[in-house]
């Protein structure tokens, strides 16, 4: 009994000293480290998984001696453990991980991530990033908008209208470029008993669709105030009110089917992918997948009319604080930034933040990036509607499952969603 | 699985032999046995004891997961007073109930007696197991995979729609878990089904234990299926109906995977849960100290229906066993 006490107190002993060693990580230089963690949640096939394979392959090359132990996380694991993960020992030193308050934000104001503002003013990050797409990696005390950068994003988003060419022809439809042509266009199909927009009411979509008809009435000012909190919102009054009551008005009209509260995001593209709805909403994470699952005609446009556009940066590399190899972190990061990584993301359907639409050989990514310059550099990207607080995304959901069901008014649903909305902001303010 | 009241003497014990002075006291149990009990204790310590006294610390804290706990004494549990998705989703339990307890248990109950004194004497007691089987199945899939599974049957185009299209009945055609008023009957539909052959399966079970002479008395006495169910087969198998009663009523109420695969509480909370409810204000919230608080208010009703459960089970045992 005695030995085993003596083993059992030798072993809490080891345990606490390696813990107690643990914690003093990522202090001090780092400047000889020969270990590159890196983890990040990209699919291999994708755009950005792509890129950053050639990434590392570059940083190789380039860092002799290090080596890189790369792991491929899943998005779920990354978003719910990321506190614990990067606040241990045991993770990596760099990361892709989520923008927004809830996320990077929060993990900033707990001194969790590494302020990255020297070396994007050094390096050059913050010339190559637009305003707009540096709101998400800035955090002035957990908001976003201002402050330091606590992360880099090098790939971007936006949401658009996807479309059926084949159908428009067939219906006569042509492309609209004004919300009045949208609904008459909508209007064609309708009467043809074709329903014009997919939809998914139990995921994103709906949100995204009601944000863009909102924004068609919004400037910077409203999504400073919404997204910033630079001041209250009023949820009964235009742009939002105006958003949810033609929502209401587009499930009225048939626009959007009465029973699509239930499906969800991957059941509105697979829709759009078999060629049964002429049109969809949504972002630009469809591209690479539609290029190469599409067998019939199809493009996309800009939301008509709009100058905002719910989009933003993908999401950011972020270096913990307890990061044993910084350096070759920021080494890392500035080569995903170079034009071949850039050009790499554009050429497979992803958007590249510093892309050179030349240097992208398929026509179709092209204009895709193309747009995606046009709205950033008007300062259009709006973000999303479920960022500004934590758990707001169910609340559209909810909320948005109600005006498909027509179970609710458009002024209950903003009675709904504002409520959660202004007790969060309170909540993240208040501190 | 009754255990009598009066335990009879332990085999090989013999009566001590009267020595004239005053009884001693029963002897406490040797300390050795204590030993016994450690692994089990300290288990219970590190994957019980030591999480539910965290949460219940939690609970009392305004935390994000990062960072440190702020202490809000019982502010969280007064929010919890007026929050109508919180009620919303204790209302849904009650439902869960019905669907998970309730019904499978009186269905189950009427299954077994049917499978085992009709089924199980005219046909091949062959043919009663492979029924029995069949109604275990749900049982042996993972509730997710089942969850989706029925996710496709009442999607707007799957197979339930394309059913009733099919019959000429096009018209009913529904989304059925996308409406908020048909998405809570069709998730407890589901659970009916999935726990229907738990119930069977033990009543089953217990019926074997059941002489067979008290039915074959009953019936030379000329009682009928009805009269022998309730005169020989429900007082037989009280104990298993406790058993099932009290483990679908705590399964009811933490009912979560289901949920989760089917509506994530949706549409518009009409089939939230307490479960899911506390998991989405835990890690989709990031209030940890709210979804704490959920968690222990659901643990501390599942405990008191756990007690009254083992208590009425108790009253019942002794009022057979002195009949």
């Amino acid at each position: 009994m005695r030995r085993f006490r003596s083993v059992a107190v030798a072993a809490t002993v080891a345990a606490l000293t390696a813990t107690s060693l643990a914690a003093c990580g990522g202090d001090g230089d780092d400047s000889g480290a020969n270990v590159l963690k890196l983890w990040h949640y990209e699919s291999a096939n994708s755009a950005m998984g792509i890129a950053w394979d050639r990434a590392i392959e570059i940083f190789k090359d380039e860092h002799p001696g290090v080596e890189v132990r790369f792991e491929r996380k899943a998005f779920e694991q990354i978003q719910q453990n990321a506190g614990m993960i990067i606040n241990s020992a045991e993770g990596p030193d760099i990361m892709e991980y989520n923008k927004g308050n809830a996320t990077a934000g929060l993990l900033s104001s707990q001194g969790l991530l590494t302020d990255l503002t020297a070396e994007a003013t050094e390096r050059g990050w913050d010339k190559a990033l637009s305003p707009s797409l540096q709101t998400t990696a800035k955090y002035d005390n957990g908001v976003m908008g201002s402050g330091n950068w606590y992360g880099v994003p090098n790939y971007g988003e936006y949401v658009m209208v996807y479309y059926n060419k084949e159908l428009f022809t067939e219906h006569g439809v042509t492309v609209p470029t004004t919300l009045a042509e949208m609904t008459a266009a909508m209007d064609t199909f309708v009467a043809k008993g074709v329903t014009p927009l997919g939809m998914s009411g139990a995921e994103y979509p709906a949100g995204q669709l009601f944000y863009q008809l909102a924004l068609s009435r919004a400037d910077r000012t409203f999504v400073n105030d919404y997204q910033l909190y630079a001041n209250p919102v009023d949820f009964k009054a235009d742009p939002l009110r105006y958003g949810a009551q033609t929502f209401a008005e587009w499930v009225g009209k048939g626009y959007i089917a009465k029973d699509s509260a239930s499906l969800k995001a991957e059941d509105m593209g697979t829709s759009f992918i078999s060629g049964k709805v002429p049109m969809i909403v949504s972002g630009s994470w469809w591209y690479g997948r539609f290029k190469s699952e599409i067998s019939y005609d199809w493009d996309s446009f800009l939301f008509p009319g709009n100058t905002m556009h719910a989009g933003s940066s993908g999401n950011l590399w972020v270096v913990p604080e307890t990061s044993k190899a910084k350096n070759l972190a920021y080494d890392f990061i500035d080569i995903t930034m170079r034009p071949e990584i850039q050009a790499l993301i554009g050429n497979n359907g992803g958007v590249p933040v510093a892309g050179d639409p030349a240097a992208i050989s398929d026509e179709k990514d092209r204009k895709l990036i193309e747009n995606f310059n046009t709205i950033s550099g008007q300062d259009g990207l709006a973000f999303y509607p479920d960022w500004p607080v934590p758990g707001y995304y169910d609340v559209l959901v909810s909320g948005f499952q109600g005006l498909i069901n027509q179970s609710r008014s458009p002024e209950q649903v903003l009675d709904a969603i504002a409520k959660p909305y202004q007790d969060g902001v309170a909540e993240i303010t208040r501190d | 699985m009754a255990v009598p009241d009066t335990v009879a003497a332990r085999p090989g014990a013999t009566p001590s032999p009267p020595t004239g002075r005053t009884p001693r006291r029963p002897r406490r149990p040797d300390a050795g046995y204590w030993l016994y009990l450690l692994p089990g204790a300290a288990l219970f310590l590190l994957v019980i004891g030591g999480p539910l006294v965290y949460t219940g610390y939690l609970s009392l804290t305004k935390w994000s997961g990062v960072g440190d706990p702020s202490f809000i004494g019982l502010d969280n549990y007064r929010t919890l007073l007026t929050d109508d998705v919180f009620w919303t989703s204790f209302t849904n339990t009650i439902a869960m109930i019905v669907a998970m307890v309730v019904l499978p248990t009186l269905i189950g109950l009427v299954l077994a007696a049917v499978l085992f004194d009709t089924i199980g004497r005219r046909f091949r007691p062959r043919t009663a197991a492979a029924l029995r089987a069949a109604f275990y199945l749900p049982q042996v899939l993972p509730v997710v995979v089942a969850g989706i599974v029925w996710g496709w049957i009442l999607r707007p185009d799957g197979a339930l729609n394309g059913l009733l299209d099919a019959i000429g009945l096009g018209t009913l055609s529904h989304d059925w878990l996308g409406d908020p008023d048909t998405a809570l009957p069709m998730v407890m539909a589901v659970m009916i089904w999935v726990q229907l052959g738990y119930p069977v399966v033990v009543f089953m079970a217990a019926l074997e234990r059941v002489n067979p002479e008290l039915y074959e008395a009953a019936e030379i006495d000329g009682a009928g299926w009805w009269r022998r169910f309730r005169a020989i087969t429900l007082p037989q198998i009280r104990p298993e109906t406790f058993v099932v009663g009290l483990t679908c009523t705590i399964a009811a109420m933490k009912v979560f995977g289901p949920i989760y695969a089917l509506t994530r509480g949706g549409p518009e909370n009409a089939t939230n849960v307490p479960s899911y409810f506390a998991y989405f204000t835990f890690f989709k919230r990031l209030n940890v100290g709210y979804g704490s608080a959920i968690s222990m208010v659901l643990t501390l009703i599942i405990v008191v229906v756990a007690v009254l459960f083992i208590r009425a089970q108790n009253r019942a045992e002794r009022r057979d066993g002195g009949i």
